[in-house]
């Protein structure tokens, strides 16, 4: 187990090393270097080239490409991103501000995906072919073909200008006391979220759930009189969710994606939002450093995924 | 079955066939399949309906998408104005019509160019092997450890916007998948002994590959070049909505749906953003619906 761990993150690692140093790179060719963001344009039309030089050697912006990289990387693996154009903050600050809205996010459209996923899925399996089989699958294509963006729309229209039943958008509001004054403002772009993403691990969990209902030891159940409900959560729906489970991991690229929009239709003021912001205003740093924190997590999260199937299934970590 | 039973099942058949009652089959069983799956068949008509309308929109409406008529501004749908009119007094009907022509651009034609790519990519290395592939697949891994919408502001915070850009940046994050599929497609189709037999013969690597071996996994890549377009037309839509995208000049789908940001417009306003977001719903369902049907009809193994 351990020799298959290390042998993944020799694969992790040097992907890792490659994709900063091509972010590296991106911000290299970006227009603009550091003293020109530095210092207001009306001082800068007065400074002098020897001025401008000076200053970009206090900064080590005269030293290699290579140097730089190295440097850069050496601050990022401590923590240190470096600063955001627009207010000069640090932008491992901001991350860090906006981080716990999008988990918030995230984990309740996982949860709520996930169950309902697999709950639909394994109805719809249990009943191939039938008219709720059908419908099921026609409401899943129509999950993964409206934009999310629309249907975020279409949702704030109908529950919260026209019902008035929730917010509009947005977190938390100065008027909030406790923390959970806030969960009625979660509800629509949570539940538009996971309504994206349900679709999906529907579709996964109906054939997971048909390739173990085919199986020998299912037969064997049955052969032996135990109830339908048994053989069918016990002994099928357990094998099904190995795969499953499995999925989650896989849905965090979706998941992130999904995000950047949904939280800018409702206002929601999460990482998404902030790399939405940071591209209009070309905050190249800004823009970077969240890419580049998003290829780390989808990185870690296969990792993580890898090791566990590697776990459960021995034939996957001797091959 | 037992064998009396299935002998009957025969004897049947003979029986109809001898009858003359049994015409022979002509045409692709792929095609044939599909024509028998009422999804796939829906999602052709709907996907048709709404190509031709987009490519024939100046025999369909008398407007024009771009023209600024502040005597008719912000009025609903009436005989005159299908949609109803925009801020500026724009025609959205004409202006969906003609946002369709640049969508299904964007969206159908980064598909196709992607899949050339890809797929003429992984058939190659695929079949081949050796460093070449290592080296293809180490760099497809790079740009689908983005999670896709990352990648796709990244490159457009890079190189600005434009209709060519954001093509070249779909194209960039999208040939990824098409190369993986054309490569795990080749792996398996290299083993078999047909393609033994070829090479026995000293037909050119170039010719067993592209001409004998490709043409076999022609349903995943058209399978996977609906899904694909699917995914582009609605980060298409997703960009121009967020303003990122297509330049607002240009009317498209999600440009058109741009408005709806504004919550007034929202809540007043329905004919600027409904008929437009059902519009794009219904195409990309189309596509998926076809995509479906091609996977059920081309994949043998599949029968669920």
């Amino acid at each position: 187990m351990l020799t298959f761990i290390i042998r993944r993150l020799l694969v992790t690692i040097p992907m890792l090393l490659v994709i900063s140093f091509l972010v590296y790179l991106g911000l290299e060719l970006t227009p603009g270097d550091a003293v020109s963001h530095m210092i207001d344009p009306e001082a800068a039309s007065r400074m002098t080239e020897e001025q401008f030089d000076q200053l970009r050697e206090a900064l080590g912006l005269n030293k290699s490409f290579i140097e730089r990289y190295g440097i850069w990387l050496m601050s990022v693996l401590q923590g240190d991103f470096g600063h955001s154009l627009s207010g000069g903050v640090a932008i491992s600050t901001i991350v860090l501000d906006r981080l716990p809205a999008t988990l918030e996010l995230s984990v309740f459209a996982l949860v709520f995906s996930t169950v309902f996923g697999c709950i639909l899925g394994t109805m719809s399996a249990l009943r191939r072919g039938s008219v709720t089989d059908s419908s099921l699958t026609v409401f899943g294509m129509i999950g993964v073909s409206i934009p999310e963006f629309f249907f975020g729309l279409v949702s704030i229209l109908i529950f919260a200008l026209h019902f008035n039943w929730l917010p509009v958008g947005g977190r938390l509001l100065p008027s909030y006391d406790s923390y959970f004054d806030h969960l009625p403002n979660i509800i629509l772009p949570g539940l538009v979220l996971s309504f994206m993403m349900t679709a999906g691990v529907m579709r996964y969990s109906r054939s997971a759930m048909l390739d173990s209902l085919s199986r020998e030891f299912i037969r064997t159940a049955r052969s032996k009189g135990l109830p339908d409900w048994r053989i069918n959560m016990i002994h099928g729906f357990r094998v099904a969710l190995t795969p499953v489970v499995v999925l989650i991991g896989f849905r965090l690229p979706t998941l992130i994606g999904g995000s950047v929009i949904i939280e800018e239709v409702f206002q929601w003021p999460g990482i998404g939002s902030e790399f939405i912001e940071a591209v209009r205003g070309a905050d190249y740093p800004l823009v970077m450093s969240i890419a580049l924190l998003s290829v780390f997590a989808v990185l870690m999260a296969s990792l993580i995924v890898d090791v566990l199937t590697a776990l459960i299934d021995p034939r996957v970590r001797l091959s | 079955m037992t064998n009396a039973a299935l002998n009957r099942k025969f004897d049947k058949i003979r029986a109809r066939e001898e009858a003359g009652l049994n015409k022979p089959q002509s045409g692709s069983r792929a095609l044939r399949k599909l024509m028998g799956n009422p999804l796939a068949v829906a999602g052709l008509v709907i996907f048709l309906i709404i190509l031709l309308a987009s490519i024939f929109a100046p025999l369909l409406t008398p407007h024009d998408p771009l023209k600024i008529d502040l005597r008719a501004m912000l009025q609903p749908p009436s005989a005159e104005h299908w949609f109803g009119t925009d801020r500026t007094g724009r025609d959205v009907f004409a202006r969906i019509l003609y946002g369709g022509r640049v969508s299904i651009l964007v969206g159908l034609g980064s598909a196709l160019i992607a899949a050339a790519i890809g797929v003429g990519i992984g058939a190659y290395t695929g079949y081949r092997g050796g460093w070449l592939d290592m080296i293809a697949m180490r760099i497809s891994e790079i740009f689908m450890s983005f999670p896709q919408i990352i990648l796709v502001l990244l490159m457009v915070s890079i190189v600005g916007q434009s209709l060519v850009n954001l093509m070249v940046i779909f194209v960039l994050t999208g040939w990824g998948g098409m190369y993986r599929m054309a490569r795990a497609r080749m792996l398996s189709l290299r083993e078999e002994e047909y393609v033994q037999a070829l090479q026995s013969f000293g037909v050119p690597t170039v010719k067993i590959c592209y001409k004998h071996i490709l043409p076999n996994a022609l349903g995943p890549i058209m399978v996977n070049i609906t899904l694909t377009t699917a995914m582009f037309i609605l980060a298409e839509a997703g960009l121009s909505f967020l303003g990122l995208g297509v330049p607002l000049s240009i009317p498209t789908w999600g440009n058109i749906l741009n408005v709806a940001k504004d919550l007034r417009v929202l809540e007043n306003n329905w004919w600027m953003w409904l008929p437009v977001g059902t519009v794009i719903s219904l195409f990309v369902l189309s596509v998926n619906f076809i995509g479906d049907g091609l996977r059920d009809s081309t994949d043998p193994t599949l029968q669920g």
